[in-house]
């Protein structure tokens, strides 16, 4: 069997060697993670979640190549940025002029990826932004960058307000409260949130406010916005904010009949395991593609690719799985699409190919789709709720808009 | 060995780093590790002005490296004049900072050391604050596009290295730069002995805070979009402080080795497996301060034999 | 609103007492500055989560073996380095470099070990729901964090002021050569102080998931910035003004962020230059400090 597939192989290489005599031994995909500091959270499981597509495609004897019209090993650099921008841009530069790498992998989040944006653009070098979400990476005189795996920060919380406006006005919600995290991830979602409310003009915004996103500690703040007395409350932060927000909430013993928070769902059982069953119980959040059923038309199912992420990463050994997983897997996944259809490896042929998939690449993240600047505005996740399903257990219900949703949003205290 | 030629052989070391430094562009093609060793060659003998001539050793150097990256950021969004005359405003913002703080050296020791960290915790803070975010950008970072020049800003780095360089060299064989080290060494005999024991602080402090002004404006330049986390980032003072005791403060040549052996290793392993250099490093710094607080250079000077 | 502020943030001060309180006694009887007094709070937290998730153990009864722990271990880790430092000629300054190699070394191996993720205890451990006190509604956790941290500081000052081992230990604190002239085992004393140091920093870690949240590899450097502004509110080498300078610094850091909450992080900095230009021998203290 394996000799017949390698004749077959063979016979494929033959054909097209002609063509492209000079076919590389292997593709150079360079990357960066973070192992340590503030953004070790959502940068290992990106990594991890890319390690095991570039294993899962050497196994099968690399990735096809349509310039060469062979399959090629991948061969992965990658290095440890320690969450450090500084050390970034030198990484960003290290990969792209000393190990010369044919394709370029941002790390994830918006601060680790900002430095990469200007170098490659100055380098020409196109960079597979997975999760940097920065309004400000993507403008029309820079072909050199697309983002991969969840959509840019304007576009990606108006699930929220639709809700808000729609059913929630229904249930009695007036009134609303954002407290967000100055960074460019939340900062810009919080932002957009707040357009969309004073747009719509059905929920009022009483309490608007940014915290350094090294707030450890929101109990003054949960009791200035329980003065308030507001119906929904909107937390936006990162993991560490979410965790110290979700216990000090529980801890005050305010009530909502509404409450957000971005990590509740997208890094459920990491969350979980810090805050327990009853602080989330009946949170809102987003749907991430770790909890919500897409048909891909290409790579592994959802349940598939947690099957393959338990074997290769056992439960308890680090590295939860979450969004953040499906994240770096996705982005492997465009990278393969990318490389089975694109002329040769120069980086506009790249940029050509990854947005030719625009629309058309159906994952277990949901629909690419890409707008001219390179700004992600598919995969937009659904609004769910954190219900109870048994004893100390939740799932992470769908709840809106209704054509996605897989049950019903239970609102009040 | 007379004084003459050891002013020629401390001139001819300065010389030869800076052309190291400028040939390297051309030879390897990682210009942002070029320019960081640059930036640190730079700290480090910044840092000397201070701790070495007075024994004054801020913790918060960073904070006139953050304010010059500002100073420059803002003038240049704000204003849009050239990048040179960003430049300036880094060397003046971080000097202003410098008179601001000049209070501080009435405090010693680690009462010192703290303080100054704590001013540029404070600094920072202002900066990235979010009521302030139509001047700064706040916590969201600055994006300089326009002015970014790779190139330029590289060997503007390496004049600032030069100048700093030099002065090292002058501080090192001035009437100004004995009376200094008399101050560190006694501030009572000195003052009695003539010495301006203000004035000669004071001086050495502004020296200090300009230099890493106009560092942090070439970062600002070189890398054009940062966050103030970034231009704030504590590691930039604890690297400039253990490159230089490692080498040996007050040299010329401390300091660079410091940088070139430390930093050297920290580019070919600390890359691959940064916690353990992590841990190497700490523990090398410990090590350090327990037989050798005086730095490598001491292994010579001990034995009596002048180091350039 | 405002008395709302102050009684949190008179709890609240109380956990930071605790979180300087060890810091200032080796400042007080070392004259040494241990920068890596937020990694060992940090250890005391991960050990808190480990004892938990592995064998049950409630953080009270934690609390215990952390306190026993520390303290040994920092015997050893005294004899090994602090003698030696003493013996340089800016010890005050040196040793700012090498706790902070230390504290490198420590941030280091935990994270090669455990990751870099926040690691936490189940909130229910120290009671669920809020308590009313003067009309406020704060955490239980918080209450218990601050009532551990408050028989912390009646320990330590039992043990400065009712015991022998603490008069020889004041004793140091004045000054160590004329300790050393009248016979005091100094080393002793001083290791004794540095493991009790090592030990409430364990104990302040124990708690830390409560307050803060979480906990992770790197959070000792921020630690220690609030820490030191405490302690130099509080006046430095005088470990029971640390309660005044934690429950100063409590206090104004929740009417900061109550009233200007975007500002209330540049208050610690401030804090202290404030405190070190106007009074650098603290609020408390005697104007006995050469500066």
């Amino acid at each position: 069997m394996k000799s017949k597939l390698l004749a077959v192989g063979m016979l494929l290489a033959a054909g097209s060697v002609q063509a492209q005599p000079s076919a590389p031994a292997e593709i150079k995909v360079g990357a960066l993670y973070a192992s340590s500091g503030p953004y070790a959270s959502i940068s290992m499981p990106v990594f991890d979640g890319f390690k095991l597509w570039v294993d899962q495609v050497n196994a099968g004897g690399g990735v096809e190549v349509k310039a060469f019209g062979k399959k090629i090993p991948l061969k992965l650099i990658a290095y440890d940025d320690q969450s450090s921008t500084a050390t970034a841009a030198t990484l960003y530069n290290q990969l792209i002029t000393q190990d010369h790498v044919d394709l370029l992998i941002a790390d994830s989040g918006s601060v680790l990826t900002s430095v990469g944006v200007p170098i490659a653009k100055e380098h020409k070098q196109f960079l597979f932004d997975v999760s940097g979400t920065g309004a400000a990476f993507f403008t029309d005189d820079n072909p050199y960058v697309a983002l991969m795996a969840d959509p840019v920060s304007t576009i990606w919380p108006h699930y929220i307000s639709d809700f808000l406006g729609d059913e929630g006005a229904k249930a009695g919600i007036k009134t609303v409260a954002i407290l967000y995290s100055t960074n460019d991830f939340t900062g810009t979602q919080a932002a957009a949130l707040k357009g969309f409310f004073e747009r719509d003009g059905k929920v009022k915004v009483v309490y608007y406010q940014g915290v350094p996103t090294s707030t450890s500690n929101y109990t003054v703040l949960i009791n200035n916005i329980a003065a308030l007395n507001p119906d929904a409350v909107l937390e936006l932060g990162y993991v560490g904010n979410d965790i110290a927000f979700l216990r000090n909430l529980q801890d005050s013993g305010n009530q909502f009949k509404f409450v957000f928070s971005i990590y509740a769902g997208t890094e459920k059982e990491e969350i979980e395991k810090n805050v327990g069953v009853s602080a989330l119980t009946n949170i809102y959040s987003y749907v991430p593609p770790s909890n919500y059923v897409y048909k891909p038309e290409v790579g592994m199912t959802q349940q598939e690719f947690h099957a393959a992420w338990d074997k290769k990463y056992p439960p308890g050994s680090g590295v939860a799985f979450g969004a953040n997983a499906v994240y770096g897997y996705m982005t492997g996944l465009v990278v393969e699409q990318t490389l089975a259809t694109t002329k040769s490896l120069d980086q506009m042929d790249i940029h050509n190919a990854v947005f030719a998939l625009s629309g058309k690449l159906k994952t277990l993240d949901g629909t690419f789709e890409l707008r001219k600047d390179g700004a992600q505005i598919g995969e937009v996740t659904p609004l769910g709720q954190l219900q109870p399903a048994g004893k100390d257990e939740l799932n992470l219900i769908a709840v809106y808009p209704p054509d996605l949703a897989n049950g019903k949003a239970v609102i009040g205290k | 060995m007379h004084k003459p030629n050891r002013i020629i052989l401390d001139a001819a070391i300065a010389t030869a780093v800076v052309a190291v430094m400028g040939i390297a562009r051309g030879v390897y093609s990682n210009e942002l590790m070029l320019f960081n060793f640059i930036m640190f060659l730079t700290l480090a003998q910044g840092l000397n002005i201070i701790y070495g001539f007075t024994g004054y050793l801020p913790f918060g150097y960073v904070g006139f490296y953050g304010a010059g990256a500002y100073g420059f950021s803002l003038v240049v969004m704000h204003l849009h004049v050239p990048a040179m005359v960003g430049m300036v405003a880094a060397g003046v913002a971080a000097l202003v900072l410098g008179v601001i703080l000049l209070p501080l050296l009435r405090l010693s020791g680690a009462y010192f050391a703290i303080a100054s960290m704590a001013a540029a915790q404070a600094v920072y803070e202002i900066v990235a604050n979010l009521d302030l975010e139509s001047v700064t950008k706040g916590p969201y970072g600055v994006s300089l596009s326009d002015v970014f020049a790779p190139a330029t800003s590289y060997y503007v780095a390496l004049a600032i290295l030069a100048g700093t360089l030099f002065l090292v060299v002058w501080l090192r064989n001035s009437r100004f730069g004995m009376s200094l080290q008399a101050i560190r060494d006694d501030s009572v005999s000195a003052a009695m002995a003539g010495v301006s024991v203000v004035r000669g602080r004071t001086i050495a402090w502004l020296l200090s805070a300009s230099i890493a002004g106009l560092v942090g404006g070439v970062f600002a330049w070189h890398i054009s979009v940062f966050y103030p986390d970034t231009a704030f980032d504590l590691s930039v003072s604890i690297f400039s402080t253990v490159f230089l005791l490692f080498g040996g403060a007050t040299t010329l040549s401390g300091p660079l080795l410091g940088v070139f052996i430390l930093y050297g290793i920290y580019n070919v392993i600390g890359i691959a497996v940064p916690q353990y250099f992590q841990f190497t490093y700490g523990a090398l710094i410990v090590l350090l301060v327990l037989f050798l607080p005086n730095g490598l250079v001491s292994l010579l000077t001990n034995r009596g034999i002048r180091v350039p | 609103m405002l008395i709302g502020a102050i009684v949190a943030g008179v709890v609240f001060g109380l956990y930071y007492t605790l979180v300087g309180l060890g810091l200032n006694l080796v400042f007080g009887v070392m004259r040494i500055v241990n920068l890596a007094h937020g990694d060992f709070l940090m250890l005391g937290g991960i050990s808190a989560w480990f004892l938990f998730t592995s064998f049950g153990l409630n953080p009270f009864v934690s609390v215990g073996l952390v306190v026993v722990v520390f303290l040994l271990v920092g015997l050893p880790i005294y004899y090994l380095v602090v003698p030696r430092l003493l013996r340089s000629r800016d010890s005050e300054m040196l040793s700012l470099i090498l706790f902070f190699g230390i504290s490198q070394m420590i941030e280091a191996v935990t994270t090669i070990g455990l990751g870099a993720t926040e690691r936490s205890l189940p909130p229910r451990l120290l009671g669920v729901g809020p308590m009313v006190i003067l009309g406020t509604r704060l955490p239980k956790a918080w209450i218990f964090s601050a009532a551990a941290s408050a028989i912390a500081v009646l320990l330590v000052y039992v043990y400065l002021y009712r015991t022998r081992l603490g008069t020889l230990t004041r004793a140091v604190m004045v000054s160590r050569e004329e300790a050393l002239a009248t016979g005091i085992d100094v080393n002793f004393v001083s290791a004794v102080a540095f493991g009790v140091s090592l030990a409430l920093a364990g104990v302040a870690g124990v708690f830390a998931p409560f307050i803060l949240g979480s906990i992770t590899p790197n959070m000792g450097v921020a630690i220690n910035i609030t820490a030191f502004a405490v302690i130099v509110v509080g006046t430095l080498g005088n470990p029971l003004g640390t309660l005044l300078g934690g429950i100063i610094y409590g206090v104004s850091l929740m009417l900061m962020q109550t009233y200007l909450s975007s500002w209330a992080n540049l208050l610690p900095n401030l804090l202290l230059i404030a405190v070190l230009l106007i009074r650098p021998e603290g609020i408390l203290g005697r104007k006995t400090r050469r500066a």
